[in-house]
């Protein structure tokens, strides 16, 4: 199964999210999509989910064209993701976040009994996810009271629970230490499959470059470059829009040194105050 | 096995025991005191019923008496000279309780995509609707006259007629409301609908049609108004306009606010403090509304999650009780 971008574009009134985009993304494969700030990665993996609408373009998994449908139809047909920020059932169990997955998904099999999954069935499924995540001992716990780091695997475990072929991961490791990053890349890359695409949005570039297959580059929405992590550690214009080009730099030293001279920078300043 | 385990059975037993011998000595209490009983039940019923959709979907629907209502009216036409039509008082509680869950859906379709403040405007409205257009619609209803000489209920033959009949009927429906509504919250429908109440995008996302979710709860929760509706209209053998004002469904959320949202033992005890204490201070009838009011604030600032904790619920007792049985050591 294949999921397309088709000359996608995404306007936010007169901001041009996202530009243009095509991409295709195959089961088999982990992809990472980066880009600095504001690039529209977020946007992308909210278009592919249904939770933002498309402005032109087409989105397609398989037959289906994705962004015709309302969104819980999408995810039905196999689409699974994280959240930029946490959106776990807090007031739920450990167990619980991941059960709720299971719910019927229509009227009829819900009132006829004819349940996708008995209860048993959803149990052994959740426990034995629980545990390829690490999470069994906490199966009881509220999600809300774990620590940081485990609720984002938990989050992770939510997505994979289903065994969706396609899963987008907005930014997995934001916010953890650099041991928790390093677990994450290799948890992510031992979750990679012949039958599912890993779809992923990170900043951190030791995780993107060791795990991807092929890596999307994204600049104020349009696509600077795509390929295999050495293609893209390589390429100027990569460089350039994360790091700016080398008379761009310049500048910035010379005006960082003229404020430096007049009573120290602003943002230093505003750094050194958190 | 030690002693203090056979003592905390014994005290367990015991207060099975207690629980049992108030329920079945409730009947031999003045009738004053038997309708007061009666119309804790009715209440508990009603905000079980109510409490499926704020407690456990968290949607405020503020008009909830509409459906009771609904369940009321059914009785006066299908059971009494208005039309002339008798059916037995057991096919009419099925049927308020489907032109409750009807109702539900009617009202649950156009307002669903209303989120909070809005969805609590929208259901007021509609259940001053409902009264307003019974208020107007006379001749169906006989507008504020309402509808009298109901017939007298009878079920399997046994005929309802005194307070005390309808205390056990009261008591077996609330049993089973209960029952159900506690397993429909251990069901994976329960945990999605908690789900729901937390983030509705997010269960969007996971594959759930949160719009059906919502429907269901409202149906569900109108099938237990309407059930309740019929009750009371055959217990009153009366039914006008005046009994299904705002300040009822309002009653009705003050029962869970204060009890304990989302909590059936909470609802229980919100709705014994509710009809309790007007009645203790029937001397200050005037001052209903003031004293929800005060009872109000002064859980809210006291207690901010109800006067039962929301930890003790039907689960941690059943828990609790089959442990000291099971395995003792864990309790
Ligand atoms: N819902 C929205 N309404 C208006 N503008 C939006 C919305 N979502 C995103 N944008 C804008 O679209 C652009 C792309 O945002 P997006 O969140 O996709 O960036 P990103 O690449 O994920 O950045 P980051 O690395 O900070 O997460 C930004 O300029 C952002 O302000
Ligand atoms: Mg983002």
């Amino acid at each position: 199964m294949a999921l397309a971008l088709e000359n996608v574009s995404k306007h936010f009134g007169s901001l041009v999210a996202i530009k243009n985009l095509s991409l295709t993304f195959d089961v088999g494969s982990v992809y990472s999509i980066i880009g600095p700030n504001g690039a529209g990665k977020s946007t992308v993996v909210n278009m592919i989910a249904g939770s933002y609408s498309v402005t032109s373009g087409a989105i397609r998994l398989g037959a289906s064209v994705l962004n015709r449908l309302p969104k819980h139809r999408v995810a039905q047909l196999g689409i699974a993701r994280t959240y930029q920020n946490l959106r776990l059932f807090d007031g739920m169990t450990v167990l619980e976040n991941l059960e709720v997955c299971f719910f019927p998904q229509s009227w009829l099999t819900y009132l006829t009994g004819a349940r996708r999954l008995g209860k048993s069935e959803r149990l052994d499924i959740c426990h034995a996810c629980l545990e390829r995540f690490g999470l069994s001992d906490v199966a009881d716990t509220l999600a809300g009271d774990l620590p940081y780091g485990r609720q984002k695997i938990l989050e992770l475990a939510r997505a994979f629970v289903t065994e969706a072929p396609i899963v987008l991961l907005d930014e997995p490791a934001a916010g953890l230490n650099h041991t928790e990053t390093k677990d994450m890349a290799a948890l992510i890359a031992s979750l990679k499959r012949a039958d599912r695409a890993i779809i992923l949005v990170e900043h951190d570039m030791d995780m993107v470059m060791s795990i991807s297959d092929r890596i999307d580059v994204l600049n104020y929405g349009e696509l600077l470059c795509s390929g295999t992590p050495e293609l893209v550690r390589t390429n100027e214009k990569v460089q350039e829009a994360y790091l700016g080009t080398t008379e761009e730099l310049d500048t910035i030293r010379k005006l960082a040194q003229g404020r430096r001279a007049q009573g120290g920078l602003r943002s230093n300043a505003g750094i050194v105050r958190h | 096995m030690g002693t203090s385990v056979i003592a905390r059975r014994a005290g367990l037993l015991a207060t099975l025991a207690l629980c049992v011998i108030l329920l079945a000595l409730v009947p031999k209490l003045p009738p004053y005191y038997v309708r007061v009983a009666d119309s804790i039940l009715i209440y508990i019923i009603l905000a079980v019923g109510l409490n499926l959709v704020v407690g456990y979907a968290g949607l405020l629907d503020l008009g909830f008496i509409a459906f009771y209502a609904v369940g009321a009216y059914a009785y006066a036409f299908l059971a009494s000279g208005q039309f002339d039509i008798h059916l037995p008082f057991i096919v009419i509680l099925f049927i308020g309780a489907a032109a409750g869950a009807i109702a539900g859906v009617l009202l649950g379709f156009p307002v669903l995509k209303l989120r909070g403040d809005y969805l609590a405007i929208v259901t007021l409205s509609f259940g001053e609707i409902i009264r307003i257009a019974i208020n107007n619609a006379d001749e169906l209803t006989n507008g504020p006259q309402g509808i009298a000489g109901l017939d007298r209920a009878s079920l399997f033959g046994l005929p309802l007629t005194s307070p005390v009949h309808f205390y056990w009927l009261l008591l077996a429906l609330a049993i089973i409301i209960c029952a159900s509504v506690y397993y429909m919250e251990r069901s994976i429908l329960g945990k999605a609908w908690r789900a729901l109440r937390e983030d509705q995008d997010v269960v969007r996302g996971l594959g759930i049609n949160t719009t059906t979710l919502k429907l269901l709860a409202f149906a569900l929760s109108a099938a237990i108004g309407g059930a309740g509706g019929v009750i009371f209209g055959s217990f009153q053998r009366f039914v006008s306009p005046e009994s299904f004002t705002f300040q009822e469904s309002l009653l009705v959320v003050l029962i869970i606010i204060i009890g304990g949202v989302g909590n059936i033992v909470g609802v229980i005890a919100g709705a014994i403090v509710l009809v309790v204490l007007p009645e203790v201070l029937h001397f200050a009838a005037q001052y209903r509304l003031l004293i929800y009011g005060i009872v109000l604030v002064t859980v809210i600032v006291l207690r901010p999650g109800g006067l039962v904790s929301p930890r003790f619920n039907l689960s941690f007792i059943i828990r609790k009780v089959r442990n000291l049985w099971l395995s003792p050591s864990k309790t």
